[in-house]
């Protein structure tokens, strides 16, 4: 067991699911989200990082009057739980270290992709790439804007008269990825009970977010011959059906369901004196997306006096589907993260005392214990001794 | 194992679901061999079923209406369908036997709405100690918190968790993520990751175990970094159009043809160099020092962007991004739906599918799953299920019912078979997937 300062002493406890499973994560941008949760469940996540330190440790935003490699906050968010150690890729403590373990995950390069392909593992190998380890763009590069622009996610966000856009700032493509890596490693611990063996898992994030693509829709637009753009923020199928602006900032409503209509209708008319909207017609959807103009507008008339928490919390109470569009800002105070014990208290040297996203899900007790995202090449003698590697490998 | 088993052969999972954020996690399972059996209602059909097909909405489809959405490949494909009105009290013994012999029950339905149905965590628990209950409610299973009884579905949750203020461009209102919801798919993902590991706990443990998976919090849970720079620096993040503080220059440019695009990421210096060989070969660009780090390239974002968009208003998206990728710079083409289905790449991995179902029998499409797995390959058998598809089959092999017994079932109104078994359908567009190689040419 760890006695480094970086792990509580219940790190690897046999009350979590995945104590005593040895991950050597060598990937860069796209396993870490996830290789973060896992860790908090037991599985001991090496980051096998480069010299130069792992890629998240290079990204803006930092901690106030910090640099790299400790100060970045991905790295202090997605670096938690896990031990660092630094080699290069082909060094004898990187080949121990894999041999060890029981999954490792890369990001290979656009050359060396072939000899991942051709490799058959003893361990479970994730290969995440950005389009996969075969076919003719199988040495292409990427990026996660890249990602949602090959995935279909792109072409529908936005507004049809400036270029689409992304989710790029929040590496939301590179986090969707991360889930199918680790989910795809989960799957292959699963058959290596019934086999014995390890395998290779080859995931790549067009795939990983095409998954994300069915409203986008193939499928959809074969079977109605329909074309489907950017319709900026609100959907071309009914109204209200999007944002709308109110006092200190936006609201999303969206309405389909007719008593949500009826309870909206009847809060708009009270608000309003608009009465007209109580007209029985207008329950339903196409009726509504006829008469957009006027929805919109008598919306907008119900929320432009109004606080996005007011509205969000009188809508709710009436029964009616309002979110605020909210910022992490908002998310910082929201009551219900507050009461759920969401964000959990942590220290970082460097960073500083901070809060950060606990638990998304919970399952039995105990499973998820918090520690903070390690220095460069922190643990290099520990994980050394506890999993055996030779002196000469750390020379 | 077999050639032909697959890692989750033999695993049974009852699936009470609507729309995406459960389905999609079913459907993961379903690819890897579960037995994923869905309970339908004909009072209150899957969401999904009722979008049905546009060329449906005729009076000789009515019947097989709710068999004819797009979207039930998309969510459902490999899962068996049992009809079983709940609201019945005979109905509900019939799901609870099958529950009784399941390993995991699976519903993304507000916990209020299963409480109501009887299907609770407490009741199925007892009913079987080994059942992994994994529930995807907006805002969990917690009756003390304040947001217990709020109503939130897929689309009105990326507003709600923060990615909405950060989708556009400054100098405009929030573009939002409105014509799909990561959300949902994310909750998916995260009950898959969850899955897994309560399965791993019963291996260990011999217990199962209740997962409550509250959407909200999920997907909160990537903004960490920004929710840190928050507490820290004060600085509360938000759009940017396409671009970010760590490549430059990076967006999407406008191509040859109608609304037709490129995304581009310059992510290094050497890249930045090759890009810069390829807008001007006279080499000028390239050595031009106020360029040469990123810092320098991010401040002069707008002249960049104004070059590069020069550069590919000239050229097919497709000819764009060969010509980049190929001086190594990181660009492809955005998809739209019609240039995706014939991907390069996702034709290479077989990611559009037409598989058989009841109702489509010469296949109907869908798309894959992305987790390939070398040694014990996924696989689609067939496309979705017809409503009440599998109603006397899973009855008789899980709930271990006799065909009298389903009889009755079936008579009282508790339990339905599918409608109008004979009518079979064709998509409009079953030419197209001939062309591509996607069905065989029954004629």
């Amino acid at each position: 067991m760890s006695t480094t300062p970086s792990h509580s002493a219940s790190h690897g406890a046999a009350t979590q699911p995945w104590s005593g499973l040895r991950v050597v994560d060598e990937g860069g941008l796209c396993t870490a989200y996830a290789t973060r949760l896992w860790a908090a469940l037991g599985a001991e996540v090496v980051v096998l990082e480069p010299p130069g330190g792992h890629p998240y440790r290079q990204l803006p935003p930092f901690a106030p009057g910090t640099t790299a490699p400790e100060g970045s906050l991905w790295w202090a968010s997605f670096g938690q739980n896990k031990r660092s150690v630094v080699a290069e890729a082909n060094s004898e403590l990187a080949v121990e270290l894999r041999r060890r373990a029981d999954v490792v995950l890369v990001e290979p390069g656009p050359d060396e992709r072939r000899a991942v392909l051709e490799r058959t593992p003893d361990n479970v190998l994730v290969a995440v790439t950005p389009f996969g380890l075969r076919g003719p763009r199988a040495n292409w590069q990427g990026s996660d804007l890249v990602a949602w622009a090959a995935s279909g996610l792109s072409y529908v966000t936005g507004f049809p008269d400036r270029p689409p856009v992304a989710l790029a700032k929040l590496n939301f493509a590179a986090h969707v990825t991360a889930m199918v890596a680790v989910g795809g490693a989960m799957v292959a611990l699963r058959a290596r009970k019934a086999t014995g063996g390890g395998q290779l898992v080859d995931v790549s994030m067009q795939q990983a977010n095409a998954m994300l693509s069915p409203e986008a829709g193939v499928p959809l637009v074969l079977d109605d011959g329909v074309h489907r753009s950017r319709s900026g923020n609100r959907r071309t199928v009914s109204r209200p059906f999007g944002l709308y602006p109110c006092a200190d900032g936006f609201v999303s409503i969206i309405i389909v369901q007719p008593a949500h209509w009826n309870n909206l209708a009847a809060w708009m008319a009270e608000a309003t004196g608009m009465d007209a909207v109580l007209e029985p017609a207008f329950v339903d959807l196409a009726t509504r997306w006829e008469a957009s103009e006027f929805i919109d507008a008598t919306t907008e008339m119900l929320t432009m006096p109004l606080t996005k928490h007011e509205l969000f919390v009188e809508g709710q109470r009436r029964n009616i589907p309002i979110t605020p569009v909210n910022t992490v800002a908002d998310l910082a105070v929201d009551p219900h993260l507050e009461a759920a014990g969401f964000w959990r208290e942590g220290d970082h040297p460097v960073v500083g005392p901070h809060r950060h996203p606990g638990a998304p899900f919970t399952g039995a007790e105990g499973w998820w214990h918090w520690s903070r995202a390690p220095l460069l090449d922190e643990h290099r003698h520990d994980v050394a001794s506890r999993w055996d590697i030779p002196d000469t490998a750390l020379a | 194992m077999d050639a032909g088993s697959r890692p989750f052969d033999g695993l049974r999972v009852v699936e009470l679901s609507i729309a995406i954020a459960a389905p999609s996690c079913g459907r993961m399972l379903a690819y890897f061999g579960a037995d994923v059996m869905k309970l339908e209602s004909q009072q209150h059909p899957d969401v999904a079923r009722l979008f049905g097909s546009a060329w449906a909405r005729t009076p000789e489809l009515a019947a097989v209406f709710t068999d004819t959405s797009p979207y039930l490949p998309e969510m459902n494909a490999n899962k068996r369908s049992v009809g079983l009105n709940l609201k019945s009290p005979a109905a509900l013994a019939a799901a609870k036997a099958l529950i009784a012999n399941a390993d995991v029950f699976l519903t993304n339905y507000s916990t209020p709405a299963v409480t109501d149905l009887g299907l609770d965590a407490d009741t199925l628990r007892a009913l079987n100690p080994r059942l992994i209950y994994a529930a995807l409610p907006a805002f969990g299973s917690d009756p003390d918190r304040p947001y217990y009884e709020f109503i939130s579905w897929g689309p009105n949750q990326a507003p709600l968790v923060g990615l909405d203020e950060v989708t556009g461009f400054p100098d405009q209102e929030p573009a939002g993520v409105a014509a799909f919801a990561p959300p949902d798919y994310f909750a998916g993902l995260h009950a898959f990751f969850g899955l897994m590991t309560a399965l791993e706990h019963r291996d260990r443990t011999g217990e199962g175990c209740w997962l409550d998976l509250s959407q909200f919090e999920i997907t909160v849970s990537a903004l960490g970094p920004y929710a840190l720079d928050q507490q820290l620096s004060g600085e509360v993040v938000t759009r940017s159009g396409n671009r970010v503080g760590w490549y430059a220059p990076q967006g999407v440019y406008r191509c040859t043809g109608e609304d037709r695009w490129v995304a581009v990421t310059v992510q290094d210096d050497g890249a930045w160099r090759a890009l810069a060989g390829v807008l001007d070969g006279s080499g000028a660009l390239a050595a031009d020092a106020s360029l040469a780090t990123m810092a320098g390239r991010h401040a002069a974002h707008d002249r960049l962007d104004e070059l590069l968009g020069a550069w590919t208003a000239t050229r097919s998206p497709e000819q764009a991004a060969a010509e980049l990728q190929e001086a190594g710079v990181a660009a492809h083409a955005v998809h739209s739906p019609e240039t995706q289905l014939t991907d390069l790449q996702l034709t290479e991995y077989g990611w559009y599918q037409a598989r058989p179902s009841f109702r489509f029998p010469d296949g109907d499409l869908l798309g894959s799953c992305a987790m390939h797995l070398a040694g014990t390959p996924g696989r689609w058998d067939r496309g979705a299920p017809s409503m009440g598809e599998h109603t006397a089959d899973a009855l008789t092999e899980v709930a271990g019912l006799d065909a009298e017994a389903i009889g009755d079932l079936v008579d009282a109104g508790a339990a339905f078979l599918p409608t109008a078994p004979d009518l079979k359908l064709h998509r409009p567009y079953e030419h197209v997937l001939r062309f591509l190689g996607l069905q065989e040419d029954a004629r």
